[in-house]
């Protein structure tokens, strides 16, 4: 967490946006006192419904930057990802994917590979990037807790896009690992030799298997009107000079 | 402060309850409504949603409830008063995060147009068993404000006095109308923008570097301060100390908990509205709210006529509670009539408000209907015949309930 962290606060001062202006609504699993340091507004709300939180403030003042941190993302928030998705609603989704819920007790999450749950899970795990891509987000990238500079210079990047951009981002759950002893024991070691970066590769193909290669990279940059730009086009078609373009802060 | 003249479509109408609060959600300054359409509190939404772009206000459509809510939440932490619509499954979908919003101190308003329960129910009529629900639905403890109008005028006028009550009290609070009031069409007189009282969000304005989210003032609620205005606020729905920062303590949790419930409990006299009438001489009184008051009002006419001494108290604020109040009638009169759309819910807090000094004698009504005035009559009647104390509430038969359950009516014949 740590080196998200790290890398979350460098990205924040590359992409040269006011740390004042940038709002992280979180849901359970992060609530990192240590963000607050970096001079952000933070709101740790219920499971699953950061973006939900997160959609309320940008339309309640559309010039903040809003960073919803997630980890009950494709489990409780997955409704709402989509739909933030097919909005294009301006949020840079950070999703912090360790595989399983750590907080209680390494149940193991919709994003969990197989093999990465004490029995092995049969379940088909979800390609974040892939699902991200389809369901509108102009901007999707993976990397792992190891990646720290590139982490930094993806963050700054999809501060400044105007749509829903996303970053997944693979972090240690460290005994859960080395318990089951069927993985590489240090872990960092394991992302170190596992992961290969190649941008611009298929969303489609860069799902995570416990046999290939942890593709990481930036999968998806494209351009879309947002949410705010879509809703000002239309009032403004229907209403005409009655309208005033939504967007400034009231 | 007065309300903004962008804001009030000033002119005298013909519209329904559902319409009438989406008017009067913009004239209190409403600028965010995040929703999810269900039967029957629609219109308010749709009303909303007409008249909001005209006046910087944003309507949108969420993807469910529990995104209705959270967006709400949201927006108000941005600065913005807020609001979500909704009826029973919607509702119950809410509970969760009403409980973060009562624990972040959060103003925001819900208004639930209440329908026949449980589960889908009947969509399109009329219930009042929501009540309870308003009160205890999300887990832990807290406190909340709900009002119960009972005309569409009351629904423009007490969705303003609700985002008044929410500003001021920095906590959720719920109008619980109900289905007949929402579709009910009368005459709604919005008047001028400097007629209407508006509460300005009660904001901090110290050194940015020493704002405290949680530090209450005297009267025991905190000021708030917006995202993005640089006071790097850390807001945690775990409990939390005066800065906001999580706290494990137990002393910790009785503080801040005792406050939550204190800040309305304490304030309760200036949070209260109640209409009384004909009680001081009163043998009965009869205690209803929402469209329940707007009934009884014929029964107690006719009871009246038949020479019984009968006094009205209507609750336009169901919560907090006016334990007092019940507690000070029911030394004097003999007993309470409490008519609601349900099994006894708000009947039962009568009972308990009145310490066994008065019978309480509800008039229950299943629901996808109002009573009828009769029955409320025939209640009073036994009521004021009735010598004896009865422990508990007396569960009155109403006429329907006589003849499915007592004459052998047969639904399908």
């Amino acid at each position: 967490m740590n080196s998200i962290i790290t890398a979350f606060d460098k990205g924040i001062e590359k992409s040269g946006v006011n740390p004042s202006r940038i709002s992280v609504p979180s849901d359970i699993p992060f609530a990192p006192e240590v963000v607050n340091y970096l001079g952000v507004d933070f709101f740790h709300t219920t499971r699953g419904r950061a973006i939900a939180f997160g959609t309320g403030l940008k339309l309640g003042n559309p010039t903040l930057k809003v960073i919803p941190f997630v980890g009950d993302l494709m489990t409780l928030g997955g409704n709402h990802f989509v739909h933030a998705g097919r909005r294009n609603m301006e949020l840079l989704v950070i999703c912090v994917n360790n595989f399983v819920y750590r907080k209680i007790g390494d149940h193991a999450t919709p994003s969990t590979p197989p093999a990465f749950s004490p029995y092995s899970t049969f379940e088909e795990p979800f390609n974040v990037p892939h699902l991200a891509n389809s369901c509108g987000a102009i901007y999707a990238a993976r990397w792992t807790a190891l990646h720290t500079e590139e982490l930094a210079n993806s963050i700054a990047e999809a501060l400044n896009k105007r749509g829903l951009a996303v970053i997944e981002v693979l972090s240690p759950g460290p005994n859960f690992y080395t318990e089951i002893g069927e993985i590489e024991p240090n872990l960092l070691n394991f992302y170190y030799e596992k992961s290969v970066v190649r941008n611009q590769e298929d969303p489609r193909d860069v799902g995570i298997t416990p046999e290939g290669k942890i593709v990481v990279g930036k999968f998806t940059d494209k351009e879309r009107p947002t949410f705010i730009d879509s809703y000002n086009a239309q009032l403004s078609k229907v209403l005409g000079d009655k309208f005033k373009p939504y967007g400034s802060e009231r | 402060m007065k309300a903004n003249p962008r804001d009030v479509n000033t002119g005298v109408y013909y519209m329904d309850g559902d319409v009438a609060a989406g008017y009067g959600a913009l004239a209190a300054g409403c600028k965010f409504i995040g929703g999810y359409p269900i039967t029957p509190s629609t219109e308010a939404a749709e009303a909303f949603a007409r008249i909001a772009p005209k006046a910087g206000a944003m309507f949108i459509q969420m993807e469910d409830e529990l995104g209705s809510i959270a967006s709400v939440i949201g927006a108000s932490w941005a600065g913005v008063k807020s609001m979500t619509i909704t009826s029973g499954p919607g509702y119950s979908l809410m509970m969760e995060n009403i409980g973060l919003g009562a624990m972040l101190e959060t103003p925001f308003v819900i208004l639930n147009i209440q329908r026949g329960g449980p589960s889908t129910g009947v969509p399109t009529k009329t219930g009042q068993a929501d009540m309870m629900q308003s009160r205890w639905g999300s887990h832990g403890d807290y406190e909340i404000i709900a009002i119960s109008p009972d005309s569409p005028q009351e629904m423009f006028d007490y969705t303003i006095k609700a985002f008044n009550l929410a500003e001021r009290y920095r906590c959720p609070v719920m109008i619980m109308s109900d289905e007949c009031v929402g579709h009910m069409t009368e005459k709604v007189v919005i008047p001028q923008a400097n007629e209407i009282e508006m509460e300005p969000r009660r904001f901090y304005d110290g050194p940015k570097d020493k704002y405290f989210p949680f530090k209450p003032d005297e009267d025991l609620v905190p000021r708030m301060a917006k995202a993005g205005d640089g006071c790097k606020l850390y807001i945690t729905g775990v409990i939390h100390d005066e800065r906001g920062y999580p706290v494990k303590v137990e002393e910790y949790k009785s503080i801040y908990v005792k406050r939550l419930v204190d800040k309305i409990r304490l304030n309760k006299d200036r949070i209260i509205e109640l209409q009384e009438e004909g009680t001081k001489d009163a043998e009965i009184v009869v205690v209803s709210y929402g469209i329940s008051s707007r009934v009884a009002v014929r029964g107690i006419e006719k009871a009246r006529e038949k020479g019984i001494k009968v006094g009205s108290l209507r609750l336009v604020t169901v919560w907090p509670f006016p334990d007092e109040k019940i507690a000070e009638l029911a030394r004097t009169i003999k007993a309470f009539v409490v008519p609601e759309i349900n099994y006894g819910q708000i009947a039962f807090e009568v009972e308990r408000c009145s310490h066994g000094k008065a019978n309480v004698v509800l008039v229950p009504h299943g629901g996808a209907g109002v009573h009828n005035p009769d029955d409320i009559c025939d209640a009073i009647e036994y009521a004021a015949k009735e010598k004896r104390k009865i422990e508990g509430t007396v569960e009155y038969k109403t006429k329907l309930e006589r003849l499915i359950f007592e004459e052998g009516y047969k639904l399908h014949e």
